[in-house]
């Protein structure tokens, strides 16, 4: 059986705490330097067992420092530390009281190594320690891992846990982790009937995983029993499995949004086919590599808030390169809007190279702070972190925009010379000042969607290659020179692309996407929401 | 001889120079690569026969995007496609020439089949192993997805920018099925390892010179045809629809048609160009279907100068040139040159090189006749002169 | 460190000029050219310039040694720009116009299929670097990175053994190298009596950068009870964004490890690696490989890059080591000349940079350690499992039926690329 040993291993300690189990042998001092004679790794997990045996939460740390690499052996006299710090010398702490020894320098150590084996033992090791901690919500975290892998033999274990609960959540979770253990156990079949009820009421994956694999030894009623709940779990699960193909498709959709955004202003609004829209998002993501370079030398505090300092400063420097663009190159080219395909192409070129030839042609690290890593869960729902606050700033970016479009000055002085130039010049708007003003806004708007996308994606001087064709698309779906068009066209297609993707994979998903496209442009040749009135034709 | 021949057909005296000296290059080079030695001064080494070769499938292919976008008005984003699926079939055609001559000696299947345990040859792949079916395919493939893709687009009146990217849609599209395995197309490999074609074997620099002149031809017939059309009444109905489209509808002509027609021939161009640049390469892949392909067309087409027809052939020669100098050259800044080149194209010379050119003599010429009536002004004005006054 | 990399910009730049300049008065006779095929632009460059910037180093250290055959050798960087088919018109220029005694390059499967009837026309020396898929073995091209039999079947026996792997997700990009591999290890498993619902396959396009999905399909695939892992081909672009959204789907190497077969120090480069800890890599050469040849190497590698950021890696090694049995055979032979530095390099033997020696078998292909690596917090490999002696490159896989029976031997008298043992002869099934 799959992960038998380790898991014995923690029933063993979890029978131990239920007070079934032997005294200590070994003082725990000379368990932890016996790390240092470990040759390979099936010694490193007999000590790391022996470990486990004590039942000592003491030897905690231990394991997690083993289990994170931070457990090293001072080469001169075999004296096992963890270690922190980096570079040439680390300072080294008493595994088991925690505290400061002294440093030494990096050659003097030794790193006990470990693997993915080992760091499982660890892991259900300490999980299995946890089951008796006093932190509540460590012996839910023990439960919920007896769930995902159950056992027929840490059934004492548990029901002894059981009896001792008094936290009603943590008790729902051991009754669950029991029910799971029942399943795979030699219990009566009452017992067993009861375990589906309950297991089919958990409804996750690992439920229908679990009673998958009971179904081959139920017979009789038990198996009518099994198939019915069986049944109630996949439908269950596929009305999650459509909600979380919605939010990928949201959360697609406002990358898409985000990549699109910017140009739905260069080009959609100002008539310019702007090729070097991409190379704007690439720097602001390079901007973002920056900030984050600069605070990691000097300012490390600071890394959780290199996103929102990589924001303005991204904004700035991609609104000041597309300032000048539009003043050196694009204002030559108006009423030209094929020639500044041209233009543009080149400059997204010459663009590339700088960067290669600046930043090297290699990835650059872009890390997440913490807030932006990992995933939570809502129901069976698994919504990351990042993606969650790409959406969420893809629609505060919508929302600024149409604000800055309708509600400012600014914004009129814009609308006013898209619409009628000659007209609004008449007026008296300086319309050679608004111009630069709104290719510098389009092109600051995808310096910030770079921020947003380092996160995702690649740091390379290829990265707004891989959006440019996208953004395009999406524009002139929703509709050239709408900004509302270019939102239900980006939600739209991410949406569309991940409902495809399941059944007709990536390739093909987003090949029938284009395809659709192309057959939607014939219906409506304006895209989904097509300026009206007498300007259009001209 | 021949431009008595295209003289009498009603051609541009410039035009008719351009035929010539295309074909005098389709004769010149081969023979200057194959008879003379190698140390002589005037002797064209086998790779510039082929890099030259590939820029003549290259300037019929800018001459084909100009007939639509120079004479037309539609900006294509997607012609790569056309040139790519006439590539396709010419390469197919010679994988079937291999014959046992794969790595597995599989007498039909081609070797990325064979190991990806294809059991049969899909079936279309069926009639490539003749020459006049794969050439048949050359021209049709192309010229029918050009003509289904503009009976849609053209009658539903998509037009301008709209048209430019769901024409890059559409070779996107391209791109990427063809990037499948699955498609039994080879994949991200393409075709490739050919081995001889109408019995010639590829490598062989007799046939490497057949297949110069025979892109000459190609490139000249493309110049006939363009001038041709251009010329007629249909060209300057494209022209009119280009110019001035619900004009040109209004006064009973229907623009569509015009524009489906030049779209059609245009797109057989291409693939006659792109079956051409195959054999001379030596591999055909999807990246030729990458819209930034297309986009590379539009700028050669646009360096050269558009609405003319030499300016494709210009711009394709000069840019690919450039890039393989360039490339060789300065290996890591090219991409500043060739963007900086496209940017100063735009700015300076906007009708493109030939473009301006064109201006410039005819603005001297139109100069020098103004000068001419004003001295004839000047000397009808000044002889009644001495009349009355003195 | 961007400083630096302006300074080396404009120093080539002036090199560059100053070589153009240099071209009409060339002296061909002091020295002998190597060329530098790699795309420096376009969607390759990622991967490598690395390798061109590789190869200078070892041409200078080369030269330092005092050269080749008395006489100084000359690099000749060229740029493909990542576009197939100017490969092989590069390719042709070098070996035509340039007249190099070698070329090093080429990294994707595509651009080495378009320059082989170059090579084999006008009779070049190619060395290329990169792990592949096999199925080839060609007179003018020497193989020195991994075939399959090199990387992937060690790994998925790796994975077998030491962690118990019973389900198998195998996931790739949609080429010739993820397909060719997934269809051999398929077999492979199958051979090993793992049932064919215990496989999934799954192939993305070039670059995919949305992988929730695929990921969550992956999540659900080994829920199954079953101890699952990932067989990874996905190509170098893809990665960052495929390891970015397993991070954050909180995929862990001990609940499902992915082992991934084009991902090295380069690719980990632009990530952070500590949610990753514990995933899987199979190369023949890592950097933290701790061996005093290494040790050199990544000091030289420093020193000319100036830059103590930048890492090596395996592809690198490879050019490491066949450039070194390129010198060797020249110097056997006594000559550049192509004929006899292919008859001269089969049996040479030089170290590598993982502490034994790598030798040129007759198929073209070399004899490396296979070593599987699981990445750490610092963005560098730690070796867990290494084969005990050296694995000698299998061109043509037995676990593929047409390919079962071929075998390459470019020594006389048999010098074939494809001899059929049922058959016995050479060409396929050798119908002619």
């Amino acid at each position: 059986m799959r992960l038998a040993g380790p898991l014995t291993f923690a029933v063993a300690i979890i029978l131990s705490l239920a007070g079934v189990a032997h005294s200590q042998e070994k003082p725990l001092r000379e368990i932890v330097n016996s790390f240092a004679e470990a040759r390979n790794f099936n010694q490193t997990e007999e000590i790391v067992a022996e470990l486990g045996a004590t039942g000592d939460p003491a030897v905690v740390p231990v394991l997690r420092a083993l289990s994170e690499g931070d457990l090293h052996v001072r080469k001169s006299d075999n004296q096992v530390f963890i270690v922190s710090g980096r570079g040439k010398t680390l300072t080294i702490i008493d595994p088991l009281t925690g505290e400061m020894v002294g440093e030494e320098g990096k050659r003097a150590l030794s790193k006990i190594r470990v693997n993915n084996g080992l760091r499982r033992l660890i892991r259900d090791t300490i999980g299995g320690l946890a089951l008796g901690s006093p932190d509540p919500a460590a012996r839910l975290r023990a439960a919920r891992t007896l769930i995902s892998n159950p056992d027929a033999s840490s059934l004492p274990a548990i029901e002894a846990a059981l009896e001792k609960e008094t936290d009603p959540e943590v008790a729902a979770g051991m009754m669950r982790a029991r029910a799971a253990a029942i399943l795979v156990s030699e219990r009566p079949d009452a017992e067993k009937s009861e375990a589906i009820t309950a297991v089919a009421a958990i409804s996750t994956q690992d439920a229908l995983s679990l009673l998958l694999g009971f179904r081959g030894q139920a017979t009789g009623e038990l198996r009518e029993q099994v198939d019915r709940a069986i049944a109630r779990v996949e439908r269950v699960q596929s009305y999650w499995a459509m909600a979380q193909n919605v939010w990928y498709g949201l959360s697609l959709g406002s990358v898409l949004l985000l990549a699109a955004i910017g140009l739905a202003i260069t080009f959609g609004v100002m008539g310019v086919i702007n090729m070097a829209h991409g190379e704007m998002v690439m720097i602001g993501a390079y901007v973002t590599f920056v900030v984050q370079e600069i605070i990691r030398t000097s300012a490390p505090w600071l890394f959780d808030w290199s996103l929102a300092i990589a924001l303005p400063l991204a904004f700035l420097t991609a609104g000041a390169i597309g300032y000048a663009l539009e003043r050196g190159i694009i204002r030559f080219l108006y009423g030209r809007p094929l020639e500044t395909l041209l233009a543009t192409w080149g400059v997204s070129l010459i663009l590339q190279q700088a960067v290669r030839t600046i930043f090297g042609p290699t990835n650059r690290e872009v890390g997440s702070p913490s807030w932006m890593s990992g995933a939570f869960e809502i129901g069976q729902l698994t919504i990351t972190w990042n993606r969650l606050y790409i959406v969420l700033f893809a629609l505060a970016v919508f929302a600024v925009l149409l604000f800055v479009l309708n509600r400012t000055s600014f914004g009129l002085q814009m609308r006013a010379v898209t619409q009628n130039r000659r007209m609004a010049a008449a007026m008296g708007i300086r319309t050679p000042r608004v111009d630069a003003m709104t290719f510098a806004l389009g092109s600051g708007v995808a310096g910030l969607a770079g921020v947003a996308l380092s996160q995702i994606d690649n740091v390379s001087p290829n990265l707004g290659q891989g959006y440019i064709i996208d953004s395009f698309m999406v524009v002139v779906f929703g509709g050239v020179g709408n900004l509302w068009g270019t939102f239900v066209g980006a939600l739209t297609l991410g949406i569309a692309n991940k409902f495809l993707e399941p059944y007709a994979g990536a390739v093909l998903g987003k090949i029938l996407v284009l395809v659709f496209i192309i057959l939607f442009i014939q219906k409506r040749p304006r895209g989904l929401f097509a300026l009206k009135g007498r300007a259009v034709e001209a | 001889m021949i431009s008595g021949y295209l003289a009498r057909n009603g051609l541009e005296g410039r035009i008719i120079a351009t035929i010539v000296l295309i074909l005098a290059a389709g004769v010149a080079v081969p023979v200057s690569n194959l008879v003379l030695d190698p140390s002589h001064p005037l002797h064209v080494p086998t790779y510039i026969v082929a890099l030259l070769g590939k820029y003549l499938t290259y300037a019929l292919l800018a001459l084909a995007l100009d007939l639509v976008w120079g004479f037309c008005g539609i900006l294509s984003l997607g012609h790569g496609a056309f040139f790519a699926l006439g590539g396709y079939a010419m390469g197919m055609y010679l994988m079937r020439q291999i014959g046992t001559r794969g790595v597995y000696g599989n007498p039909v299947m081609p070797d990325f089949m064979v190991f990806l345990n294809w059991k049969e040859l899909p079936w279309y792949w069926h009639g490539f192993d003749q020459f006049w079916f794969a050439m048949v395919m050359v021209a049709l493939v192309p010229g029918m997805l050009a003509f289904v893709f503009g009976w849609f687009a053209f009658r539903s009146r998509v037009t301008g920018v709209y048209l430019s990217i769901i024409t890059q849609a559409m070779t996107y599209a391209l791109m990427l099925a063809f990037f499948r395995n699955d498609m039994g197309f080879g994949g991200n490999n393409g075709l490739t390892d050919f081995k001889d074609i109408l019995g010639f074997d590829v490598q062989a620099d007799t046939t490497r010179a057949a297949l110069f002149a025979a892109s000459a031809v190609a490139l000249a017939i493309g110049v006939i045809i363009t001038a041709r059309i251009t010329g007629s009444h249909f060209g300057k109905l494209m022209i009119a629809s280009r110019d001035a489209e619900s004009r040109t509808r209004f006064l009973g002509y229907r623009p569509e048609m015009v524009k489906l027609f030049a779209f059609t021939v245009s797109a057989v161009m291409a693939g006659v160009a792109g079956a051409l640049y195959v054999p001379q390469v030596g591999i055909i892949n999807p990246g030729e279907f990458a819209p930034a392909n297309s986009i590379e067309v539009v700028v050669w087409t646009a360096v050269g100068g558009r609405g003319t027809i030499i300016g494709p052939i210009i711009g394709a020669l000069l840019v690919n040139g450039g890039k393989s100098w360039f490339t060789g050259v300065l290996p890591e800044f090219w991409l500043f040159a060739l963007g900086g080149l496209f940017v100063f194209v735009t700015l300076f010379l906007p009708k493109g090189i030939v473009g301006t050119l064109q201006d410039h003599i005819g603005r001297r010429r139109e100069k020098r006749q103004a000068e001419k009536a004003e001295e004839a002004e000047a000397a009808s004005a000044a002889e009644p002169t001495p009349v009355g006054a003195e | 460190m961007t400083g630096h990399h302006r300074k080396t910009s404009v120093a080539a730049l002036s090199a560059a000029l100053a070589m153009s300049f240099a071209v009409g008065t060339a002296k061909a006779e002091d020295t002998i050219k190597v060329g530098i095929l790699h795309s420096l632009s376009g969607t390759m460059a990622i991967s490598e310039t690395t390798l061109k910037d590789a190869m200078l180093m070892l041409i200078e250290e080369q030269n330092k040694k005092g050269g080749v055959l008395g006489k100084k050798l000359e690099a000749v960087v060229v740029d493909p720009a990542s576009d197939w088919p100017l490969f092989a018109e590069k390719a042709r220029e070098l070996i035509e116009k340039d007249k190099v005694a070698a070329v090093f390059g080429c990294w994707t499967s595509v651009s080495r299929k378009s320059v082989l009837p170059v090579f084999e026309e006008l009779n070049g020396l190619l060395f290329y670097p990169v792990q592949y898929e096999g199925e080839e073995s060609q007179r003018n091209v020497f193989y020195t990175g991994a075939a399959p039999n090199q990387q992937a079947v060690p790994a998925v026996d790796y994975l077998m053994d030491v962690e118990g792997v019973e389900r198998w997700v195998l996931a790739g990009t949609d080429y010739v190298y993820p397909r060719t591999t997934n269809k051999i290890l398929e077999a492979y498993l199958q051979s090993k009596g793992v049932a064919p619902e215990d496989i999934m396959i799954n192939y993305t396009p070039f670059g995919h950068s949305d992988w929730q999905t695929i990921v969550a399909d992956i999540k659900t695939f080994g829920s199954a009870g079953k101890k699952t892992a990932v067989v990874s081909t996905i190509n170098g672009d893809a990665n960052v964004p495929f390891y970015k959204e397993l991070a954050n789907q909180g995929i862990k190497a001990e609940d499902i490890p992915v082992v991934a077969f084009s991902v090295g120090e380069e690719e980990l480069a632009g990530l952070d690696t500590a949610p990753l800890v514990g995933h899987l890599a199979a190369w023949n050469y890592f950097q933290s490989v701790d061996t005093d040849a290494n040790a050199e190497f990544i000091d030289a590698w420093h020193a000319f890059i100036g830059d103590e950021s930048r890492v090596t890696n395996d592809p690198m090694e490879a050019h490491f080591i066949g450039f070194n049995m390129w010198v060797e055979a020249v110097e056997k032979a006594g000559t550049t000349d192509p004929d006899a530095v292919i008859d001269s390099i089969v049996g040479v033997s030089v170290p590598n940079l993982t502490g034994g020696y790598s030798a040129m078998m007759p198929n073209h292909h070399i004899t490396k350690p296979v070593l599987i690596g699981e990445i750490q917090e610092d963005g560098q490999f730690e070796v867990v499992w290494e084969t005990s002696g050296l694995v000698v490159g299998d061109e043509w896989s037995d676990y593929l039926p047409d390919s079962r029976p071929l075998i390459a031997d470019w020594r006389a008298p048999m010098s074939c690329g494809n001899f059929n043992t049922e058959t016995g002869k050479c060409g396929g099934k050798g119908v002619d």
